[in-house]
């Protein structure tokens, strides 16, 4: 059937328009999977894990930049529960996957990284940026697949903001991050009391925000009450309902991603986002004519992130982020979400623009985001991610009061 | 009293609702137009704290109205 008869066919049994593309959107996405398949399976399998990435964010509205913002703004703790949540269960799946991998830890995972005041002053801009720009790294992939023009432009900034940490990589590696130390809690207390101390450490955090939460003077949320007695195919279009059409609770996105990201570690490695964003950074650079791989930070041996070994069309990195982005077009089609919609007010542009400066620059003094620096590397028991939570906390805090100022 | 606050992103729905409700007149209501589908879990938190009920109904493509009132 041509790709006109099939969309007149779903129409006529009464899809509505944006469920119609959203079920074409999932065939292609099928067919590029098939298509990379053909040639390299682990390329298809990173194009998967994306689309589930991006399908989970869009539907539980998994936003970082909201977790720690709204916390100040609101004392409303509906994503950061999430994340924690999403952290706890990590927590156990990397301890697996490491444990498995090196159980004398003699292989420090890739989520320990040195941790010095580059971390936190890396987290401080990030946080800073991302509520500037009103979503994080991951926030700004799904967002781009929501139809919102200003995270495009976030990504835009984060190019910037890359390629410019890029430039003082040298300056950056040298002084001070070569000289700090990976801190790695199995190693200084052993498996068991490392994976209990994290585990306690997000208790404590969950508690501290339910307090805070109870403070602000509690949590409101629509709740849908399904009648208790239904047929079959009822209850089939409550449960399509609840997948694909209402919001997830914060909790149910954070400890579904949580565990998406432990099969991805057992697969390949830990979710990341930003390393690979860097180098389409430096292909843009390049293709410009700009010899990018020399520079230290693209040179393809550590402390070099590697450029032309990793193109952008054809590396397991940028497979997962594209996938992200088509995951949450996806969903937010099925959804009836998806809007192409441009920032409300001048000021947003540049907000976007900054806040996605801010965060790719943040973002790889830290070696890492949201994710790979915090949601990733919190699980991995690295002291680098709890040193980056601080700094994320601290710039949100200073982003909240630019954004009270820029209404 | 109607809030049309399509474009904007988080946190401005949000703000302002609350900076809407602050001016509402006794006995009205408030209805905000937003086409930002996270606005849909903040504002029913914001509202509820400050006393009201509400009703969100989608009315379009990725566009919602959520109607603000004291019961």
């Amino acid at each position: 059937m041509s790709k006109a008869g099939t969309v007149l066919a779903l129409r006529v049994i009464g899809l509505s328009r944006q469920t119609t593309l959203g079920l074409l959107a999932l065939l292609a996405a099928a067919a590029i999977a098939y298509f990379y398949g053909g040639f390299s399976f682990p390329l298809a399998v990173l194009w998967i894990f994306g689309l589930g990435f991006g399908f989970v964010l869009q539907r539980s509205r998994f936003c970082f930049a909201s977790a720690f913002r709204d916390l100040y703004l609101l004392q409303d703790g509906r994503v950061i529960k999430g994340i924690i949540a999403g952290m706890a269960v990590a927590t156990i799946g990397f301890a697996l996957v490491m444990y498995k991998a090196s159980p004398d830890m003699s292989k420090i995972p890739g989520g320990v990284t040195p941790l010095g005041v580059h971390t936190l002053l890396g987290g401080l801009l990030f946080g800073l940026g991302m509520v500037l720009a009103g979503g994080c790294a991951s926030g700004s992939l799904y967002r781009m697949g929501e139809g919102y023009v200003g995270s495009w432009l976030a990504l835009g900034g984060m190019f910037l903001g890359m390629f410019a940490l890029a430039l003082n990589w040298d300056w950056w590696w040298t002084t001070v991050i070569n000289v700090a130390p990976k801190l790695w809690l199995p190693k200084s207390l052993g498996w068991g009391a490392a994976i209990l101390l994290n585990l306690l450490a997000l208790t404590l955090a969950y508690l501290a925000v339910l307090w805070w939460e109870s403070r602000g003077g509690g949590v409101y949320q629509q709740t849908v009450a399904e009648p208790p007695f239904l047929a079959f195919g009822q209850r089939v279009a409550a449960l399509y309902r609840a997948v694909f059409t209402r919001a997830w609770p914060a909790v149910v996105g954070g400890v579904i991603l949580g565990t998406l990201n432990t099969f991805e570690y057992l697969f390949a490695k830990p979710w990341g986002i930003t390393t690979e964003v860097s180098r389409w950074a430096g292909w843009i650079a390049y293709s410009m004519g700009y010899q990018a791989q020399n520079l230290l930070y693209f040179s393809e041996k550590s402390p070099g992130f590697g450029l032309l070994k990793h193109v952008p069309w054809l590396s397991d990195g940028s497979l997962l982020n594209w996938g992200t982005i088509f995951g949450a077009f996806v969903a937010a089609l099925l959804a009836g979400e998806f809007k192409l919609r441009l920032p409300g007010k001048p000021v947003r542009y540049g907000q976007s623009l900054i806040g996605g400066i801010l965060m790719g620059y943040g973002s790889r003094l830290a070696i890492g985001c949201n994710i790979g620096a915090f949601f990733s590397a919190i699980p991995a028991l690295a002291l680098n991610g709890w040193a980056f939570a601080l700094g994320l906390a601290l710039g949100s805090y200073l982003g909240v009061l630019a954004i009270k100022r820029l209404a | 009293m109607r809030l049309d606050v399509r474009g904007e992103i988080c946190p401005y729905p949000m703000l302002k609702t609350v900076e809407a409700l602050q001016k509402l007149a006794e006995g009205e209501a408030l209805e905000v137009i937003t086409d930002h589908a996270p606005a849909l879990e903040t504002i029913p938190t914001q509202a509820g704290r400050r006393g009201y009920a509400y009703d969100i109904e989608k009315t379009g493509q990725a566009e919602w109205r959520i109607t603000i009132y004291k019961e």
